[in-house]
């Protein structure tokens, strides 16, 4: 399911958090409340962790990660990284990148079989990009946006891009990343879908200001209504019933 | 807090000294003192201006490379915490500067060999053709203490000479 949040009345949930199918990372507020949502719909599966990024709080643009690794920035401290390697599980590879450009989470988008980075990223980091997530890279850019990061949005079951792209940007987006993918907005007509949302396979966070039209796009095309354990009863029943009939 | 390197001259900058200065190319440089940032301006290179540590490391004068250097390096790859690998490593660091510093001095030691002859062969040139500034050449031929030991044979006199004196010292 699809959640509405805002941090500290500020619609850009993507901006202030990080949420992969092993991990999510929430920034430090004033408040609980983010946090809170997080920790509801999360706590029982995922470890959540409260963290800075180079001691700001907008880890979601800052950071790179899936499944596999997590990479942060040049100027991450030495103290986020320990805390962060000691929060999540052992699996999770974290990696600090050695990167002029430092904003990650802009430049970098992936789930976890393939990426899509900004076309000026260094060699290395493409490289290192490749071991430490595991993926697929490609040097890629979204409705003439370089940094695809901000502009797109996509887990291991579909996709969400800027509402600019061309059907053809679509066709080989999608092929190249073997998801489907929806050109739409969130938060009301932003373009900026990476900044303002955040998903994984089973769950999605967007901005307060999502209309429902923009959510009810989001969950289908994220497949997240059936990933509800509800549906797979569901799909049961209706198989059931089908032989009974 | 991360103690960082002087560009200029590679020393430790503490919290609170020295000044920063970022390129536009997202290079950050760091300098310990006003010093190190006027050579910088100055465009010097660190290599070639002796008080560094990169031109005495360039010139042999100090450890290159050594496995000691391993401990204090920017990690990007964090370990998860363990009290016990703290434990022993809070332990090991102690040890580890011991072996670095004897090192230091092993690689002085072996770098000063060289020079106790060539101060020697210095020093007999300079008596040699300086001798006769302080000393008349006819009262050297009376003393033959002030005259340059040129064998071994008179080397050995001279110690007698000097042995003799320490005991007649020794009986006043």
């Amino acid at each position: 399911m699809a959640t509405r949040t805002q941090f500290e009345n500020s619609s850009e949930v993507g901006v202030f958090s990080k949420l992969t199918n092993a991990y999510c990372l929430v920034a430090i507020g004033g408040s609980e409340n983010f946090y809170s949502t997080f920790e509801a719909e999360l706590a029982d599966v995922i470890p959540v962790v409260k963290t800075s990024i180079a001691g700001t709080r907008i880890i979601g643009r800052l950071c790179a990660g899936n499944k596999n690794g997590l990479l942060l920035p040049n100027t991450t401290t030495d103290e986020e990284l320990q805390h962060l390697r000691n929060s999540l599980p052992d699996e999770v590879v974290v990696q600090r990148v050695e990167e002029r450009l430092s904003a990650l989470g802009n430049c970098v988008v992936c789930n976890d079989h393939v990426a899509l980075i900004h076309t000026d990223l260094d060699r290395e980091t493409e490289e290192l990009i490749a071991n430490v997530l595991g993926v697929e890279v490609f040097r890629q850019t979204i409705a003439g946006n370089i940094l695809v990061g901000s502009y797109c949005m996509f887990s291991n079951r579909g996709g969400l891009v800027h509402p600019h792209t061309s059907i053809e940007d679509l066709d080989e987006l999608s092929t190249l990343l073997q998801v489907p993918l929806v050109a739409g907005t969130v938060n009301r007509g932003s373009e900026v879908i990476g900044a303002g949302m955040i998903v994984n396979d089973w769950t999605a966070f967007c901005g307060l200001d999502t209309t429902a039209t923009e959510l009810s796009v989001i969950e289908s095309v994220f497949k997240l209504r059936e990933s509800q354990p509800s549906a797979i009863v569901d799909e049961m029943k209706k198989s059931l019933i089908d032989t009974f009939v | 807090m991360r103690l960082e390197k002087c560009w200029f001259c590679s020393s430790t900058i503490y919290p609170g000294h020295g000044i920063q200065y970022v390129r536009n190319d997202c290079k950050i440089f760091r300098f310990c003192r006003s010093k190190c940032h006027k050579n910088f301006k100055m465009k010097r290179n660190p290599r070639k201006v002796k008080w560094t540590k990169a031109y005495r490391k360039l010139h042999g004068k100090e450890l290159t490379k050594d496995t000691t250097f391993e401990f204090e390096r920017r990690r990007n790859r964090p370990e998860r915490y363990d009290r016990n690998v703290v434990q022993n490593t809070l332990k090991a660091i102690k040890k580890i500067e011991e072996v670095r510093v004897s090192r230091e001095a092993k690689l002085w030691e072996n770098r000063m060999k060289g020079n106790k002859a060539k101060q020697i062969k210095e020093d007999a040139r300079e008596l040699e053709q300086g001798i006769h500034l302080i000393k008349a050449p006819l009262a050297m031929q009376e003393e033959p203490g002030l005259t340059l030991p040129t064998k071994a044979e008179k080397m050995k006199v001279k110690v007698s000479i000097s042995k003799q004196q320490k005991e007649h010292s020794m009986e006043e």
